[in-house]
């Protein structure tokens, strides 16, 4: 075949015009090469008198041999490596302050020749297509669009999908968002979920039921820790003298008991331990059989146990209620799923918690006296010889399911008003019914019951085609995001007519195009479509951009509308709808989901700290550190603050829980509130928080490198080079030989590793004030050698076995050469330039919401940004304000 | 309450084929259909018969016994007698349990007392053995004050082959255990009771 059958309907004008490109490109490319030369020949000789002497040969400090490093700026990798030179040299990093400076504007003169050929390198490889890659939802974005879209907010589908990769920090590039077999099948298995859950299958809702329920309720694990005195009944805040407290005689069989109907005696339940490995209390004589929105109360109190005197507690106590998911028969418990609230148990006085849930199928509520210490009391006396605090739940209460309307709104988002009929066979011959499972209850512990049901009940249609139109005209484009032409919707009402003409009833027919819709690639893939305006998306993208950097989710209907109008390409239009998502509880999502990434929060749980070596961790502790990072960081988001708050605060966001452990007084309940730090302390800013001194730890013990590496990556957007290949880590000697200060120092003393440790320690050694649980320590601690440990803020209920090891240095030296004695000196030096810091977050917010790197060329974009920040007090509400209305947000 | 034990066992036997004459024949069983009616419009009067119960360990239970009793319409409790665990029941067999055969009847007031109960008593035929002819052991266990234990502890022994009959009581720190002679001894009942966690408060030794 003759290549040439095709150009006759090219046209001789295009083969003229496609001779001249090749003819240009031809000469551009012969330039390139011409001026790539030239560029070299102007930043090679300032290498070669500046950095040569430590960066050429085996080696070259940082493993960096300058003279290596090919000129090829279109090779990505190595269009990387002259950005970081061009880092260093610019920040006046390079060379180093003791070597031999270059003479004034040679610095500068070079970094800007090597700036342009940068960007010229840079603009041409990535030329005029979309910067930012076509991007699967990722699992959180798909759970919280469905959500939302369904109002069917408790959906759990993301649990069942494969994890997503992570590109540049975040999971949310188009990089690490790759699909399988495993998604495509995992897409169909939720689009299923989704329907079966969201079509209304009765006439009426569901009858609104209220069970109260013991948390002795026999199912729930408690009534068996009851008979062996790890808690009691009490009754008028007495022991229960039906059930007396066991003693040296434990209570004998617990299906007596439960016959003798013991823990359904409207006893409260005093518990003395916290929920643990063996133990997980739930109120599991309700299982959900509905899905739906219910009401959850339930009553607490604290009290102090005193071989079996009920007395006023030490304090206000605090429970956690979590959603638990049953799995198998339910026998052997099941995940707890969600947190649902830690609540207060004031001392002898009970309060009345509520909140309002949406609960799915299998689904009960767990108990933890969470602020108790861990084990069980059982010694021969049994809860007769034990002395300490006790929580007291008196019940709780579940109501629901709870229906604004009947059908609910997800049903009506697929088949607005058309009305729910019986089905009758007759009535439809050669039509076969849906299929419905009925509900039932799943879990034999369940003591909830559906209603009864009659009949078969679906949505009928008198005109289904018109009808199927109708409603995929209104659906599709909220799944979609975006308008829908008529041929995309003929296809999916084609599918709804083939079923029609294959006997299926309207709801399975339209179930059909529904499910299709659902594992389509316009709602799995945010498309991002170019917009009028050269380089910028088009307007439904930019609403989606929004909504899914504020809400992890798709837009609403308001955003959309606008979308459509045109009005977010006004900027103070897209400020306004900024705001009012930040303003609407879900922006939580973006909190947490930020957060995860950008300071690692999703990591928090990834080890447990030694026993022996912190017997005052429990989940409570763990649970107060995340709220704590996550409520700073709405808390700077609302008030504005600036950038310095990232190392440095004059506030923190405690608890109870946090305050002791932090040292902090004045502190009571299970609550996150502001609390003002007292002088000389360093706790309130990310820097210092327990979470991310947690994740920076390994369980055990702490290192400087990977705490410093965290800091230079995470708060100061100066991520340190990975460690060269072959150098074994450096892990703390955990026989006290050495300290790990003496190991770096050694490590450091190899020029390989000096450069990049000299960054990346100093941090290190003033975190090292911090143990793995984000304690203050001045002393390391140590099983087995050193001297007897003071308690401390340690609960008296906790036994220690611990000792005091070597003392802490945390003193160090910036490679600035500014010194520091500790951590707050640190502090005070990191917080004396807010522009880095501000830099680091408006980066972390950019990739986060564009889903893409932020690329050399877009860093003019991002000072002028940071400087349009700065000029109006430089606080994170304003940066994030500052972003969405800047041409980096917008970008195609 | 003690009773004349001379000839008991044949006069209960005799007893007891009467009355279940009686409310079969009341029953309208009998073979013909059609009798049913006629049995309901001459309903006979409720017949009392006396029957053992289960779970009647102590004298705290004949509360217990009574709310039972009161839940269940079909059968009425006439009176309780603790010291031999037996209840006098009245019931009108062929309303309370239309179509059940004589032999029937009793597992029927069984199931509604059970249930009744949550499986805390239950109804057998009457001891073909008095009080006096078994052998009685008694046995000082420790536990807690508590009516739930106690159930525990006498369900523990009861249902062992030989027994007929057993109290409880904690407070009092007494199990008494009545067996068939020959078909159980103290200490097979009490190395039971060891091995499922009851304290027994051995007398002291020689």
């Amino acid at each position: 075949m003759k290549v040439e059958t095709s150009w006759p309907r090219v046209g001789r004008r295009s083969r003229n015009w496609f001779a001249a490109l090749v003819c240009g490109w031809l000469a551009v490319s012969a330039g390139g090469r011409a001026n790539a030369e030239l560029e070299e020949a102007h930043v090679r000789p300032f290498l070669e008198r500046h950095c040569a002497a430590c960066h050429a040969g085996d080696e070259a400090a940082a493993g960096l041999d300058l003279q290596r490093l090919d000129w090829k700026l279109d090779d990505r990798e190595s269009f990387q490596r002259w950005v970081k030179v061009f880092d260093r040299v610019s920040l006046g990093q390079m060379p180093p302050k003791d070597a031999p400076q270059p003479p004034v504007g040679e610095s500068e003169a070079w970094t800007r020749a090597l700036r342009g050929s940068l960007l010229v390198a840079e603009r041409r490889r990535l030329g005029a297509g979309p910067r930012t890659g076509l991007r699967r939802l990722t699992r959180a974005e798909y759970e919280n669009t469905i959500r939302d879209l369904f109002d069917m907010p408790g959906i759990a589908l993301q649990g069942e999908l494969p994890a997503d990769g992570s590109a540049h920090g975040f999971d949310k590039n188009s990089e690490a968002l790759d699909v399988s077999h495993v998604n495509l099948a995992k897409y169909l298995e939720s689009a299923d979920r989704i329907l079966d859950m969201a079509i209304a299958t009765r006439p009426v809702a569901p009858a609104v039921k209220t069970q109260r329920i013991s948390l002795a309720n026999p199912p729930g694990f408690v009534a068996h820790v009851l008979l062996h005195g790890d808690g009691v009944l009490l009754k008028n805040k007495k022991p229960d003298p039906e059930f007396p407290p066991a003693g040296e005689q434990m209570h004998l069989d617990q299906g007596a008991h439960e016959r003798m109907g013991s823990f359904h005696n409207g006893a409260s339940v005093g518990l003395f331990r916290h929920e643990d490995e063996a133990f997980h209390p739930y109120f599991n004589e309700f299982v959900t059989i509905y899905p739906g929105r219910y009401r959850i109360k339930t009553s607490l109190w604290s009290f102090q146990w005193d071989r079996g005197q009920v007395l006023p507690s030490r304090g206000v106590e605090a429970a956690r209620l979590s959603i638990v998911q049953l799995t198998g028969d339910g026998r052997g418990g099941g995940h707890p799923s969600t947190v649902l609230a830690y609540f207060d148990a004031p001392s002898m006085n009970e309060q009345v918690h509520e909140l309002t849930t949406w609960l799915n199928p299998r689904e009960t509520i767990g108990f933890n006296a969470a602020s108790l210490v861990s084990g069980h009391t059982r010694g021969k006396q049994r809860a007769m010889g034990y002395v300490g605090p006790g929580i007291a739940c008196d019940w709780l209460d579940v109501e629901g399911p709870l229906h604004e309307t009947w059908p609910p709104t997800s049903h009506r988002v697929l088949f607005g008003d058309l009305p729910l009929r019986e089905f009758k066979p007759e009535e439809h011959p050669g039509v076969r019914p849906p299929h419905h499972v009925p509900a039932r209850q799943q879990m034999f512990m369940g003591k909830n019951t559906p209603d009864r049901e009659e009949g078969v009940w679906t949505v009928l249609s008198e005109q289904p085609l018109e009808d199927a139109d109708r409603l995929l005209a209104s659906f599709l484009p909220r799944l979609f995001r975006r308008p829908v032409g008529v041929e995309v919707r003929r296809q999916y009402a084609a599918l709804v007519e083939r079923g029609l003409e294959s006997g299926e009833c309207f709801e399975t027919a339209m179930r059909r195009a529904y499910r299709a819709a659902l594992c389509a690639p316009d709602f799995l893939y945010r498309v991002e479509a170019a917009g009028e305006r050269a380089g910028e998306v088009d307007d439904d993208a930019l609403a989606a951009r929004l909504s899914y950097f504020l809400w992890n989710s798709g837009p609403d209907e308001t955003l959309r509308i606008k979308a459509a109008s045109g009005e977010l390409r006004n900027g103070k239009a897209l400020r306004g709808e900024a705001e009012r998502l930040l303003r609407d509880p879900k922006s939580q999502r973006f909190v947490v989901d930020f957060l995860g990434q950008w300071l690692r929060l999703r990591q928090i749980a990834a080890n447990d700290p030694d026993k022996k070596l912190y017997p005052e961790f429990s989940p409570y502790l763990q649970d107060s550190m995340a709220a704590e990072t996550q409520a700073y960081f709405r808390e700077l988001l609302e008030r504005d603050l600036d950038a310095r708050h990232l190392v440095r605060s004059d506030f923190a966001m405690l608890n109870e829980r946090l305050a002791v452990h932090y040292g902090i007084p004045g502190v009571s309940g299970s609550q996150i509130r502001r609390v003002a730090v007292p002088a000389g302390s360093a706790r309130g800013p990310f820097l210092t928080q327990a979470a991310l001194l947690k994740i920076t730890a390994n369980g055990t013990t702490t290192s400087p490198v990977p705490r410093g590496a965290f800091v230079m990556a995470r708060l100061l957007g100066q991520p340190p080079e990975p460690p060269p290949p072959n150098v074994p880590a450096v892990e703390p000697d955990v026989r006290g030989a050495t300290t790990i200060r003496e190991q770096l120092q050694k490590h450091r003393e190899l020029a390989v590793c000096a450069s990049c440790h000299s960054r990346i320690d100093p941090p290190g050694f003033a975190l090292e004030a911090f143990d793995v649980i984000g304690g203050l320590r001045t002393r390391y601690r140590s099983i087995g050698v050193g001297d007897p440990a003071p308690r401390g803020a340690i609960d008296p209920m906790i036994a220690i076995s611990f000792r005091l090891g070597p003392p802490v240095d945390s003193s160090g030296e910036l490679p600035s050469g500014e010194k520091f004695g500790d951590v707050l000196e640190l502090q005070r030096l990191l917080a004396a330039d807010a522009r880095p810091l501000l830099r680091n977050v408006a980066q972390q917010l950019t990739i986060y919401s564009t889903g893409r790197d932020v690329a050399f060329s877009d860093r003019e974009m991002l000072e002028q940004v940071l400087s349009a920040t700065e000029r109006q007090g430089g606080g994170l509400r304003t940066l994030l304000l500052e972003l969405i209305d800047s041409r980096l947000f917008r970008m195609h | 309450m003690t009773r004349s034990m001379e000839g008991g066992k044949d006069w209960r036997r005799r007893w007891a084929t009467v009355v279940s004459l009686c409310l079969w024949s009341a029953s309208g069983l009998s073979g013909r259909a059609d009798a049913q009616d006629d049995a309901a419009a001459n309903r006979a009067p409720a017949s009392e018969v006396v029957y053992q119960v289960t779970g009647l360990f102590n004298a705290a239970r004949e509360r217990d016994l009574k709310e039972v009793f009161s839940r269940i319409s079909e059968v009425r409790l006439v009176r309780v007698d603790v010291a031999q665990a037996e209840a006098t029941l009245a019931l009108d067999a062929a309303q309370a349990f239309p179509g059940a055969k004589p032999e029937q009847v009793i597992e029927r007031i069984d199931q509604l007392v059970r249930g009744a109960s949550r499986y805390t008593f239950g109804i057998k035929a009457r001891r073909e053995l008095p009080l006096d002819k078994l052998q009685r052991i008694e046995i000082a266990v420790v536990g807690l004050d508590c009516r739930a234990c106690e159930l525990a502890v006498y369900e523990m022994v009861y249902r062992l082959p030989g027994v007929e009959m057993a109290t409880a009581s904690f407070p009092e720190r007494r199990l008494v255990v009545y067996v068939r002679p020959g078909e159980s001894d103290r200490a097979s009942i009490e190395k039971l009771l060891r091995e499922r966690g009851v304290e027994l408060l051995m007398p002291p030794g020689p």
